[in-house]
């Protein structure tokens, strides 16, 4: 599960995230939208371990990501929202190398990997250069990356951005089913429907704060608009 | 031409706001550094230069053959200097720049993007080698005693004479392009280019020119005398140059004019031959170069085998660090480079006249040897500031990776650091030993000279991956380049210091144990005390050097947002 408290982030002296507290249980997949510059991608970075907060706790099942990151990392395969891989890899080798970072056991990686590299429909590229991937493969091989390790917790960034539709449902269908099995999933996304239609919980962020967090439902409530869909709902919290 | 001028403004505002860039972090101490180095080295040049031509001039009847004579061997190599730099310029500004596929995204014909394009590509190209001949130019009007004409015509035969080399060398490009993929000629020319300005090198090396000052080989000078009078060829375009200036010099204006509105039509002919040609196929050959490149050469070695005894975060690391420098082609060129730097190297130490020097050979040879040491120390700062320095930043917006793994940032730097303490401190070494056998130095010089470089070492590639750590460039198109940045200037002065410092602490100790040695005499107290206390203060030195700069680096990189 993760948790956090009294989280903030300051950029000199912007506030990029004030103050957020929250807590996504074991098995959640939790929906993170925001305007653009709402600091999503800056709390998905501090969740990842990847930015330091000026303050607070990101604790990673129960792990604190500040006194023990590798350990709490360890429990993480993080999906970044832009694909920058080593280009000059092969997919296998990319794969090889997150392995060995993450002390899969060796016995069992070519059975791993090539399960991943099916389950994203990589495997005949498996041998070529990442360099020659498209924006889509890249994100394919980074989320294969990311799943290897087995991860407790897996944090994303805008997950289908540069899909196709079929891999779109793939990933859709692939979240639901690991959050089944109990592993949580912080996703921040852009495309309402797809929080609508997998995550348990929704929270917005505008201006750094996490200005309503809850069901489809209980955000509809919040509003006082039953009938409203998400996309209304986002519009109205987050308008001027 | 609207069209034209609008496409070159983003490079125009580019510069302009280079100055506002919050990321032009120690840009005035920068061009401050850049501008007295280059300010310095014109003028050394021109000192040079003026000094030259003025010997010159006194010697009657052959003064001025020699003058001529280096005049046109000087437009000659500015002429292939233009045509080098401006392939690769116009190869990376027409086909490769990131901006393309916006830029053609646009309402603008084609050829209209590549006049633009190739526009900058001259300037970028031929800025910089046109500044620095313009000093040798000036002397020759001082010397000559020529008027304000003269500088004009070379101003202006300077800019037809890079128009020139500029159109010829993107007339091959255009066409080659279309021919292979534009990623894969630039590593082909890198590689070519080298060992052409490397031939010529060696060349020039093996016919050591320091030789014609000594009188000993005065008979040759005759038969030189003959090539002197030898004319360049009449179809090359630095031959018009040469012969307009020439006529300048002489005081013939119209003929100076006559061969100066030669360069002039040719140098238009050129630009319309450029045009047509990219016209017709330049889109062509840019479409082709989107697409993927194939691996010159495939292996999948696990590197079990060699790197079976590491850690496995440390293997992985390894694996990848060697699977990208060598899948990188431009980084062959530069392996190339520094295998002839180490035999030029090595060469030169052979040819010192060692046995014509009025002192003692056996104190010069250990004197050498000592001094050897500091420049080695500086061979090994450059070598390390290209590859060590950006080996942070070369893990380019992949760094997310580093930053998200399991694997701490203390652990990453000093995997790091291995990758390139093993060959480089291989690399030291051999340019070591190898110049202290042909400078037959004593056993303790060369006992002196392996271990006082073992413990250099470290210290030098701990500065390279700790600035480099420290001052990271993730965005840069070439992070190779990031040795121009703050950080690398600072790491190169920080190098020059330290290896400067510990030179200096061991010179007094080495000196007197050196000469104990060869005289037989045995060190009285104080001397030791000395001694001792010199070589602890270097290795306590070379310890803080190993600790300090990769810890600055890791705490500089933590904290990077």
């Amino acid at each position: 599960m993760i948790e956090l408290k009294d989280l903030n982030k300051k950029y000199g002296n912007l506030l990029a995230v004030n103050n957020l507290n929250l807590i996504v249980p074991k098995g959640e997949i939790f929906g993170f939208i925001g305007p653009n510059g709402a600091g999503k991608t800056t709390t998905i970075n501090m969740i990842g371990g990847i930015l330091a907060p000026t303050s607070g706790d990101v604790m990673i099942c129960g792990i604190n990501m500040e006194a023990h990151p590798e350990k709490a990392k360890s429990k993480i395969g993080f999906i970044p929202e832009r694909p920058y891989l080593f280009e000059k890899l092969t997919g296998m080798e990319f794969l090889k190398f997150i392995a060995d970072l993450y002390d899969v056991d060796e016995d069992l990686f070519f059975e791993k990997s090539q399960e991943k590299l099916e389950m994203f429909s990589l495997f005949d590229w498996s041998d070529k250069l990442i360099e020659s991937y498209s924006h889509g493969m890249k994100q394919r091989l980074v989320m294969a990356a990311a799943l290897v390790h087995d991860p407790e917790v897996i944090i994303v960034d805008e997950p289908m951005v540069g899909l196709d539709p079929l891999a779109i449902k793939m990933v859709k269908n692939l979240f639901q089913r690991l959050a089944k099995e109990g592993i949580t999933i912080f996703m921040s996304t852009h495309t309402l429907k797809v929080a609508d239609d997998i995550c348990d919980r929704i929270g917005i962020i505008h201006k750094g704060s996490l200005i309503a967090t809850g069901t489809a439902e209980d955000l509809k409530r919040d509003v006082d608009a039953i009938d409203a869909d998400l996309e209304q709902i986002f519009i109205r919290l987050t308008e001027e | 031409m609207k069209d034209i001028i609008t496409l070159l403004q983003p490079r125009f505002y580019s510069f302009k706001n280079k100055g506002f860039s919050e990321s032009n972090r120690g840009g005035l101490f920068k061009l401050l550094l850049f501008g007295t180095i280059g300010t310095l080295f014109w003028g050394g040049l021109f000192a040079v230069s003026l000094r030259v031509l003025g010997y010159f001039k006194e010697i009657a009847e052959l003064g001025d053959i020699l003058a001529y004579k280096l005049l046109s061997m000087a437009l000659v190599t500015i002429f292939f200097l233009l045509i080098f730099s401006s392939v690769l310029t116009s190869l990376s500004k027409l086909y490769l720049s990131r901006d393309l596929s916006l830029v053609h995204s646009m309402p603008v014909s084609s050829y209209k993007i590549f006049i633009a394009r190739w526009i900058e590509s001259t300037i970028d190209s031929s800025w910089m080698v046109i500044l620095y001949a313009i000093p040798v130019f000036i002397s020759y009007g001082i010397v000559y005693q020529s008027g304000p004409f003269y500088y004009g015509n070379v101003v202006i035969t300077l800019i037809f004479l890079s128009i020139i080399a500029s159109g010829i060398s993107a007339v091959p490009v255009i066409i080659a392009v279309n021919i292979f993929s534009a990623s894969r000629i630039r590593g082909i020319l890198i590689f070519f280019g080298l060992c052409f300005f490397l031939v010529l090198f060696f060349v020039f090396r093996l016919l050591r020119p320091e030789r014609l000052v000594d009188p000993e080989v005065f008979s040759t000078a005759l038969v030189y005398l003959k090539a002197l009078k030898t004319p360049a060829p009449v179809y090359l375009p630095s031959t018009w140059a040469f012969d307009s200036m020439k006529a300048v010099l002489n005081g013939h204006i119209a003929e100076g004019l006559f061969h100066s509105a030669l360069s002039l039509s040719f140098a238009g002919v050129t630009v319309l031959m450029v045009i047509i040609i990219a016209d017709a196929i330049y889109f062509k050959g840019l479409s082709k170069t989107r697409t993927a490149q194939v691996r010159l050469i495939k292996y999948n070695a696990s590197g079990r085998l060699f790197l079976g005894f590491l850690s496995r975060p440390v293997r992985a690391f390894t694996l990848k660090e060697v699977r990208i420098f060598f899948r990188d082609q431009t980084q062959w060129s530069q392996l190339f480079l520094i295998a002839a730097l180490v035999v030029i190297y090595i060469y030169n130490f052979n040819v010192l006249p060692l046995e014509k020097a009025p002192i003692k050979i056996v104190y010069l040879q250990n004197l050498l040897s000592f001094l050897n040491m500091g420049l080695a120390g500086f061979v090994l700062t450059a070598v390390t500031a290209r590859f060590a320095y950006p080996a942070v930043s070369s893990e380019r917006e992949a760094f997310w990776i580093v930053k998200s793994v399991p694997i701490p940032l203390r652990k990453y730097l000093w995997i790091k650091f291995f990758i390139y303490f093993v060959p480089l401190l291989i690399l030291t070494e051999i340019l070591i030993i190898a110049t202290n056998i042909m400078l037959k130095v004593t056993p303790f010089m060369m006992a002196l000279s392996i271990i006082n470089i073992f413990f250099l070492v470290p210290g030098v590639v701990s500065m390279g991956i700790g600035f480099g750590a420290a001052y990271p460039d993730f965005k840069s198109e070439n992070p190779a380049q990031a040795v121009t940045s703050f950080g690398g200037l600072l790491f190169m002065m920080v190098c020059a210091g330290y290896i400067g410092i510990v030179i200096v602490i061991e010179a007094g100790p080495v000196y007197n144990l050196f000469m104990a040695g060869i005289k037989g005499r045995v060190l009285n107290a104080f001397e030791w005390i000395w001694i001792i206390g010199s070589f602890t203060i270097a290795l306590i030195i070379n310890i803080i050097a190993i600790v300090l700069p990769m810890k600055f680096g890791e705490n500089r990189l933590s904290k990077l947002n």
